[in-house]
């Protein structure tokens, strides 16, 4: 009984052309694991060995018929996850390749949005493949690269053997602009070990208390307005519950298409829990996560990411929050 | 989905139960079908197993994976699945290959007085009898349901944005029209007497459209999505999963525009997976997400008879013999009740 209600992880790979998604790929179908995967491929046309189930799919993003703009999400998906969980045996994860030029979000949301899909499947991380050589000028050309960096839980930052050293620090430092806490791995050919990019649980409200981001120093020189970036708060002064909700709720239905990304942990004033919170645009996943631990500061942490951030008003929203 | 069973203290078996015969396969149940006094089940195993009175079930190894879809073709078995195979399924266990689109599923099937249907990715393939190579129709999204109606003359395809209306003129030729409403639309059926179409959505919610006008609207209010809808009694009424009480929309008259639906509670508050119509009856079959089955007529719900208890899995599948002897119930657990409906003695 236990075994029904299992979540089945899935990861999902996105990475813009030529970054090594397929090396990537074709390393989890042929490598000797001994798990049972579900690998949901674009054109990919190969069968798996070693007991791996290739699906094929066409993206297919349908905007739901629910009055909110940016909810979208991916229909082939809900197909596919729906119909996998009818299998006999149990998939250890599936795996869920994104073409190079996919927006991460509505494969995101699509676990938000869908019932049967949340009820028995979870979604793991986006891990993102970048080629260090490309990635700088692929940022500045496209959106949807910039979209695979602030989605990722892991950046598998490939073809190093490539760059120079204080090439590879410049790369770095973009990516950590756009997202603080994505993990950057250095690979060539994707040469990871699949323990660091399956079952990171990356996306649990649990995992949002390791958020511990980079506080980057305000260096917003010439960037452009579009630019995806990120910020944090941090407050010591608790929060007022109400205020911050009515704030974060406006800012959410007014600004959730340019806000990509958000994740949080709350001290409101009066309540003896730590709330969590984590979204993608205008969708949320939120609860109280236990008692703050005994002897260690409270303190309220907010991070951001997304486009036109410096227009929000952000820290003087939050600033609001506090509790006179 | 488990269900909380601290509060059924060991409940009694039904006679049903009693009656008729417990398979405890633990392989989700996908599918079940009628075939004259036959009842067809496919598995999430790629097997499929008939069910006939006096004689005994073994599995029928069909597809690789996952029977996705079943459908009658005359006194065959027509399924697809998630290896890519469209098969044709006789009584006696013959199998045969009709398409194989590799590892693109094929998602529904379906057929009418020979006509052999499926779809797999946007596209629709239709064998007419005689033909080697299938007529295809592409449509702009993935398939969500195809049906025909009662004389196989229209072919329903519920898509991404409606659902294409495919009519066969009389020099055979099909002509498409499209019915449109915003939104992702999953399985598809007509009414009985092809004055209605139905889908269910990818919203917790149905649409239906008037064919003669084409008249449309949604019927909503739902906790889940409707997975499971059906009409009876002709078409009286349009039978409908999704929440915790069976809702039965009236379609007699001018249809369900501003009437109430019948909505039919049951105990322990669970929710609907499964309608089947009683056949020749204004009565339902109603499977829940514990497991158990009800018997209502939807007219009087005071005439409600439990069939099964529960198993703690969803109901997936009910089926009821062409001669109403027999019914069948499959569950996500891999659960079957196989029983007669009547007592031996009333016969």
């Amino acid at each position: 009984m236990e075994e029904t209600n299992k979540q089945v992880p899935v990861t999902v790979l996105t990475g813009f052309l030529g970054a090594g998604k397929t090396t990537l790929l074709n390393r989890i179908l042929t490598e000797q694991h001994g798990k049972k995967y579900a690998v949901i491929v674009n054109e990919f046309g190969e069968q798996g060995i070693d007991n791996d189930l290739v699906v094929d799919a066409d993206e297919e993003v349908f905007e739901m018929n629910n009055g909110c703009i940016c909810c979208t999400v991916r229909g082939d998906l809900i197909r596919i996850l729906s119909g996998l969980m009818k299998r006999a045996d149990k998939l250890d994860a599936i795996i869920v390749e994104t073409t190079g030029l996919a927006d991460p979000a509505p494969v995101a949301q699509t676990f938000f949005v869908d019932q049967d899909v949340a009820d028995r499947t979870k979604l793991d991380a986006i891990v993102t493949v970048a080629d260090a050589v490309h990635l700088s000028t692929q940022l500045t050309d496209h959106h949807e690269a910039e979209e695979q960096i602030a989605f990722a839980d892991v950046v598998l930052l490939n073809k190093i053997d490539l760059v120079d050293e204080s090439g590879l620090e410049v790369v770095k430092e973009r990516i950590k602009k756009i997202n603080p806490f994505a993990k950057i791995i250095n690979t060539t050919k994707c040469g990871v070990s699949l323990n660091e990019i399956l079952n990171l649980d990356a996306f649990s409200l649990k995992r949002v208390l390791d958020v511990e981001p980079d506080f980057l120093t305000s260096d917003h020189d010439h960037e452009h307005d579009d630019d995806v970036t990120s910020l944090s708060f941090v407050s010591d002064t608790p929060l007022d519950m109400e205020k911050f909700q009515d704030w974060f709720s406006k800012l959410l239905q007014t600004k959730g298409q340019d806000i990509l990304r958000t994740k949080g942990i709350l001290d409101f004033t009066g309540e003896s829990d730590r709330y969590v919170f984590q979204g993608v645009h205008m969708l949320m996943d939120a609860s109280p996560m236990g008692k703050w631990p005994e002897g260690k500061e409270r303190s309220s942490r907010l991070v951001f990411i997304g486009r036109n951030l410096e227009s929000m008003n952000l820290k003087e929203g939050f600033e609001n929050c506090k509790s006179a | 989905m488990k269900a909380d069973t601290s509060q059924f203290p060991e409940l009694d078996k039904t006679k049903f139960e009693q009656r008729g015969t417990e398979f405890k396969l633990g392989i989700p149940v996908t599918n079940a079908v009628t075939v004259g006094n036959s009842i067809v089940v496919g598995f999430g195993d790629g097997t499929v197993r008939i069910f006939t009175s006096g004689k005994s079930s073994e599995p029928i190894k069909a597809h690789k994976g996952i029977v996705l879809c079943m459908s009658k073709d005359g006194d065959n078995i027509l399924t697809g699945g998630d290896d890519g195979r469209f098969l044709k399924i006789s009584l006696d266990g013959k199998i045969s290959e009709i398409g194989n689109f590799g590892t693109r599923w094929v998602d529904h099937v379906t057929a009418n007085n020979g006509s052999l249907v499926c779809s797999s990715g946007n596209i629709v393939y239709l064998w007419s009898p005689n033909h080697k190579e299938p007529k295809l129709f592409e449509h702009n999204s993935t398939i969500g349901g195809i049906a025909f109606d009662a004389k196989g003359r229209r072919l329903a395809v519920s898509r991404y944005g409606g659902v294409t209306l495919w009519k066969k003129d009389y020099s055979n030729k099909w002509n498409s029209s499209e019915l449109n409403w915003k939104g992702s639309h999953n399985k598809v059926i007509f009414s009985p007497d092809g004055k209605y179409l139905v889908t269910s959505m990818q919203e917790n919610q149905l649409h239906f459209w008037r064919l003669k006008d084409k008249i449309d609207s949604a019927m909503s209010g739902y906790g889940a999505k409707i997975k499971s809808f059906a009409f009876v009694d002709d078409s009286k009424y349009l039978a409908t999963s999704g929440a915790k009480e069976a809702v039965c929309w009236p379609f007699d008259g001018d249809g369900p525009v501003g009437r109430e639906p019948i909505c039919l509670p049951y105990v322990g508050n669970k929710l609907v997976t499964f309608v089947e119509p009683f056949p020749n009856e204004n009565a339902i079959l109603t499977g829940l997400s514990d497991g158990s089955v009800f018997l209502s007529e939807i007219e009087k719900a005071s005439n409600t008879i439990i069939i099964r208890s529960f198993t703690e899995f969803e109901v997936s599948a009910i089926a009821v013999t062409k001669d109403c002897s027999h019914l069948l119930i499959g569950d996500m657990g891999g659960n079957i009740l196989w029983t007669s409906i009547w007592d031996e003695e009333k016969k």
